[in-house]
């Protein structure tokens, strides 16, 4: 599903537990409803110190080169932040004058097709979800963006004892048909 | 009115424009800055926008290095016209309608790549790199012969060059593109010619999608500096130190605004140097102001090399960009209600790898379509537009007055005519401009006479 995107999941792995399975799952759905409670401050506290939130942009490439539908590390992308740019945005949003959002977006994160994969570390784990992400704004725009996602997730002490390090995010446009990206994936 | 591209023998559907020269006349009034808001919403309006501006007009292609290999082509837009660029065996560069002869199929679906030739996916005629019709599946039992001198894709009959940036015009007419750029080629120099070596672009590109007029884009890109306080300031105090506030940082108020009349337009402010610190991020930034200075000063001089920060500008008609942060877009029409933004990062040839990543991740950062000043723009003219639905919202006239009266052709070391930089003499020039595209009849009115001791050459 997601080859495009950098993996570091062991090649030949265990099955996760049931038990693994369902906390990640709980996990993703929890923080997806911090971001639609506008909860951005809780939320940032799941963002490990060395984040990598990123979203490349895509091409429409013919099969020749169908290696290069994603841009590469340094090429345009759509998010390449950190934790210090995270906070920049985050703060932006405080601000009441962040016009996209004032008023707020209304968004709904829906996730989908969890999938655990262990690694080299046994305090991490990747996963990899589909997402629909629908946004209402004032008195009737709606976008809808569609993806997948790929997080690195670290066992962390905080609320949901796990924290994001990465997450790399192929959205399905090639052409962002939506006038900003103002909202978190 | 012949299509002077193809020459074809067809006559358009209604010969007629709907529009008379006097009602479209009615609607802009430069000299007084009054604006008719059916400018940005009228359907017909935009049908006689695609065919006597951007039919007319020198429009931006493609940077050369995006297309540097014999066969790399890039897909684009002329208006609303699907192009193909393409770079030849000889070096130079082609361009001619993505539409296959026959029955006008798209022959290249993808964005980019490199391509020995480009094969119509319906019946299979083949065209090669240049344009030019190949090969016909069948050709001489089905048809005899198919002349490849008629039956080629229209081609762009116009292309040139200037400093990295590839243009195309589909009237043969039109004067040369320097000519063109008139004096505004002074002022994007300093967005092209700071180093030795020129500029190249970062792989890759944003588009997305804003629902509204082109012109609002194009216009804000030309003559707006005024709503940068107002409309960025989220971004600024979101980067300042989490004890300071807006009140402790003033903007700007030094600076000049420049108007040509071929329709382009800048603004810029004086000695601000500092501000693109906490836009660009420390290695861009000190890049920009310190590293690439000196030699910038070298080739430019002072004025543009050091002093002009923070410059917003429009080549006419929809080709805009922030020199110094780096972006270059063109605003693609889609109708009178939407447009399509195709975004790229420019940076010096020269500039060290990180610098380079450092700018590329800085615009996306702040100009693309998650970028932090960018989201708050298209907030702007997405619900302007959405006004313009009601019959009385575009029965208004708009205020375009800021500055009139106070042009001046006598600014010590900036050719022509400037203006202060909050202030919009350039958008009154970009409207008086349009107006001239869309009424003249061919090129031989639009032509700008040149030479007079009036355009102050430095």
């Amino acid at each position: 599903m997601l080859n495009h995107l950098p993996s570091v999941a062991l090649a030949e792995h265990p099955a996760t537990t049931p038990e693994m399975q369902q906390a990640i799952e709980q996990y993703l759905y929890c923080e997806a409803q911090l971001l639609d409670n506008r909860e951005f401050d809780q939320w940032f506290e799941l963002l490990a110190d060395d984040l990598h939130y990123y979203m490349p942009t895509r091409y429409n490439r013919t099969k020749r080169a169908a290696g290069q539908e994603f841009s590469s590390p340094h090429e345009a992308a759509l998010f390449d932040e950190d934790k210090q740019s995270m906070s920049t945005r985050i703060r932006r949003l405080h601000t009441g004058m962040a016009w996209a959002e004032e008023p707020a977006s209304r968004t709904r994160h829906m996730i989908s097709n969890v999938q655990v994969h262990p690694t080299a570390n046994s305090n991490e784990i990747e996963v990899d979800c589909c997402f629909m992400l629908y946004r209402s704004r004032l008195e009737r725009d709606v976008d809808i963006f569609v993806g997948a996602r790929r997080d690195l997730l670290r066992q962390a002490d905080n609320e949901l004892g796990w924290q994001i390090v990465k997450r790399a995010v192929a959205l399905d446009q090639t052409t962002v048909l939506a006038s900003n990206l103002s909202i978190f994936f | 009115m012949n299509n002077p591209a193809t020459g074809t023998e067809f006559q358009p559907f209604s010969p007629d424009s709907p529009i008379s020269n006097e009602q479209l006349a009615s609607l802009v009034n430069s000299e007084q800055g009054k604006i008719s808001p059916l400018i940005y919403q009228d359907e017909a309006i935009y049908q006689l926008e695609l065919e006597r501006l951007f039919g007319r007009s020198w429009l931006f292609l493609a940077h050369e290095t995006q297309i540097p290999d014999t066969g790399d082509f890039f897909s684009t837009y002329m208006g609303e016209d699907p192009i193909l660029v393409v770079r030849q065996a000889d070096g130079s560069v082609a361009a001619f309608l993505n539409q296959c002869r026959h029955r006008g199929m798209k022959l290249c679906r993808a964005d980019s790549g490199n391509a020995k030739a480009f094969t119509c996916s319906y019946h299979g005629w083949s065209y090669d790199i240049g344009g030019n019709l190949a090969q016909v599946p069948f050709e001489e039992r089905a048809y005899g012969k198919v002349d490849p001198a008629e039956w080629s894709p229209t081609k762009v009959p116009r292309i040139e060059h200037y400093k990295g940036l590839i243009f195309g015009c589909f009237d043969k007419q039109v004067p040369d593109l320097e000519t063109y750029l008139g004096d505004m080629k002074w002022y994007i120099d300093l967005f092209l010619d700071r180093a030795e070596g020129g500029t190249e672009v970062v792989g890759g590109m944003h588009k997305w999608v804003i629902p509204c007029n082109w012109k609002f884009a194009a216009e804000q890109f030309a003559s707006d500096m005024y709503h940068a306080p107002v409309s960025h300031a989220s971004p600024l105090i979101a980067s300042m130190p989490p004890d300071m506030d807006l009140s402790q940082v003033g903007w700007p108020e030094e600076g000049r605004q420049f108007s040509a009349p071929e329709g382009h337009g800048t603004g810029f402010f004086f000695d601000t140097p500092e501000f693109l610190f906490p836009m660009l991020g420390e290695e861009a930034a000190n890049y920009y102001v310190n590293t690439s200075a000196g030699e910038a000063i070298e080739r430019l001089g002072d004025m543009r090399g050091r002093r002009m920060n923070g410059a917003h500008m429009t080549i006419f008609p929809t080709l805009s960009f922030l020199p110094g942060i780096n972006t270059l877009r063109v605003w693609h029409p889609r109708g009178p209600n939407e447009v399509e933004v195709w975004a790229w990062t420019l940076v010096d040839k020269k500039a060290p790898d990180s610098v380079k990543d450092a700018y590329r991740k800085a615009v996306l950062r702040t100009f693309s379509s998650g970028g932090m000043l960018e989201q708050d723009d298209g907030e702007n003219w997405t619900q302007i537009q959405k006004g313009l639905r009601g019959h009385q919202a575009r029965n208004t006239t708009f205020n375009v007055q800021m500055g009139l009266g106070n042009d001046t052709h006598d600014f010590p070391d900036l050719p022509g005519k400037t203006n202060y930089v909050y202030g919009e003499m350039a958008a009154r020039g970009l409207y008086n401009r349009w107006l001239e595209m869309m009424t003249a009849k061919d090129w031989s009115e639009l032509t700008i006479p040149t030479g007079d001791e009036e355009s102050g050459h430095a």
